[in-house]
């Protein structure tokens, strides 16, 4: 994740997108070592700050970095005014950490704010007005899962209409499988999203066929490879092609 | 008719806080004082009876709302109106709207050291911000404040209501 240990002397875990910018992440290295925030030792906050931020710009938008590196930017630059040796006489001159402490603290106060009024708005959301519970909508069929047992759809499958009565010339009866309709329905499936049932039992004229057709999308929706629905009962059964089946 | 059961229809009916000068809307013998005294009445009505309900003052306004130990119950019903919760930012940013308005976004920049275009424009969309006026000078930029949402969204009564900074719990506060 986008946990780093600070290459200083304290071990730090710092988590630099949980901040709510430089200032949040600064606040925090200040105040979870009890550094007194009037006499920063700004050389060591630097050097946990950028290592802290070290490879932001990959974890964080441009923008967003270039908060945190524009923060590294000012904490170098005021290292470096502290370096400079200051003049007899002088002694009164500002202290160049002063700018940012009173940000620092500026900051530190609304960000307390904020967790008051987070709990205020927890405390809020316990209350309830009118209107919060809705008129449940009628439920659409459409999005209704199909759920029916396996008698009442054979039900349904065996309710179609009947083939004409001139029966063909008696042959040898070729055993019909679940697994050759299976395959079937995978090639019908391939050239199209979703097949209506009708349409893909009637090129055969007996029972046979459909029951067989039907207990194979039957066994190729328990499998999940295809998903089933019917918008109402006695409509049009529709078999779709499932997810994540391309490569058959 | 009976001044606190007026009250009482007006406050049950209401979606939204109502102002006592609203409710008097209801009656012309109805005044804003008689109200809350109606309001108050009705508090200790509900009290005594243990309703799961109470009226609580939010905004200038008041409003019928659940008790809060049977929010647990009515989270089952999985409402669209459900109140989302604000990011950590959106709060940080009202906060600073609330306590510096009219306020103007470099100034909420400065302040959290972050871009908050962004936020500023989800809190105006949710109606928590609003743009009070502009700024005199280079740009006149807009300058935001809070609304009214504002205070129901965290159940305050007034800006009044919000911390006071000696109130706060900040850390190792060296004197100077």
């Amino acid at each position: 994740m986008g946990s780093r240990v600070a290459e200083s002397d304290d071990h730090f875990v710092v988590d630099i997108e949980r901040f709510q910018g430089p200032l949040d992440l600064l606040l925090h290295l200040i105040r979870s070592q009890d550094i007194d925030i009037f006499d920063i030792p700004i050389a060591e906050i630097t050097a946990q700050f950028i290592a802290a931020i070290e490879g932001v710009e990959r974890r964080l938008t441009l923008e967003h970095a270039g908060e945190f590196l524009e923060m590294a930017a000012t904490l170098v630059r005021i290292k470096a005014q502290m370096l400079l040796p200051r003049r007899e006489g002088l002694l009164e001159a500002e202290d160049p950490r002063s700018e940012l402490v009173r940000r620092l603290l500026e900051y530190e106060l609304f960000r307390e704010v904020a967790y008051v009024l987070g709990d205020a708005e927890a405390e809020r959301a316990l209350h309830r007005g009118k209107g919060y519970v809705e008129p449940r909508p009628p439920a659409d069929l459409m999005e209704l899962p199909l759920e029916l047992a396996i008698d009442e759809f054979l039900e349904v499958a065996l309710a179609l209409p009947a083939p004409p009565a001139k029966r063909p010339a008696r042959a040898p009866v070729r055993p019909i499988t679940v697994d050759e309709k299976i395959e079937l329905w995978f090639k019908a499936l391939k050239q199209k999203a979703r097949v209506p049932f009708g349409s893909f039992i009637r090129r055969w004229k007996t029972r046979v066929h459909a029951v067989m057709s039907f207990l194979a999308c039957l066994e190729l929706a328990k499998r999940g490879l295809v998903r089933l629905r019917q918008e109402r009962p006695f409509g049009t059964l529709w078999i779709y092609r499932g997810e994540g089946d391309e490569d058959r | 008719m009976k001044a606190t059961r007026i009250v009482e229809a007006v406050l049950f009916a209401s979606e939204t806080p109502l102002a006592p000068a609203e409710i008097a809307r209801a009656s012309s013998d109805l005044t804003p004082a008689q109200v809350e005294e109606a309001i108050g009445e009705l508090c200790r009505e509900y009290e005594r009876e243990e309703r799961a309900f109470q009226i609580y003052p939010l905004g200038d306004g008041y409003q019928i709302l659940t008790r809060p130990e049977y929010a647990t119950y009515l989270e089952r019903f999985d409402s669209i109106t459900r109140t989302q919760r604000l990011s950590r930012a959106a709060v940080e940013t009202l906060a600073i709207v609330a306590y510096r308005q009219p306020v103007s976004r470099l100034e909420i920049e400065e302040l959290r050291g972050v871009n908050v275009a962004g936020v500023l424009r989800n809190l105006q969309e949710r109606g928590l911000i609003e743009v009070v006026e502009r700024a005199e000078g280079l740009g006149r930029p807009l300058l935001y404040g809070t609304t009214r949402r504002f205070l129901d969204h965290f159940g305050l009564r007034s800006l009044e209501d919000l911390p006071r900074p000696e109130d706060l719990q900040i850390t190792l506060r060296a004197e100077r």
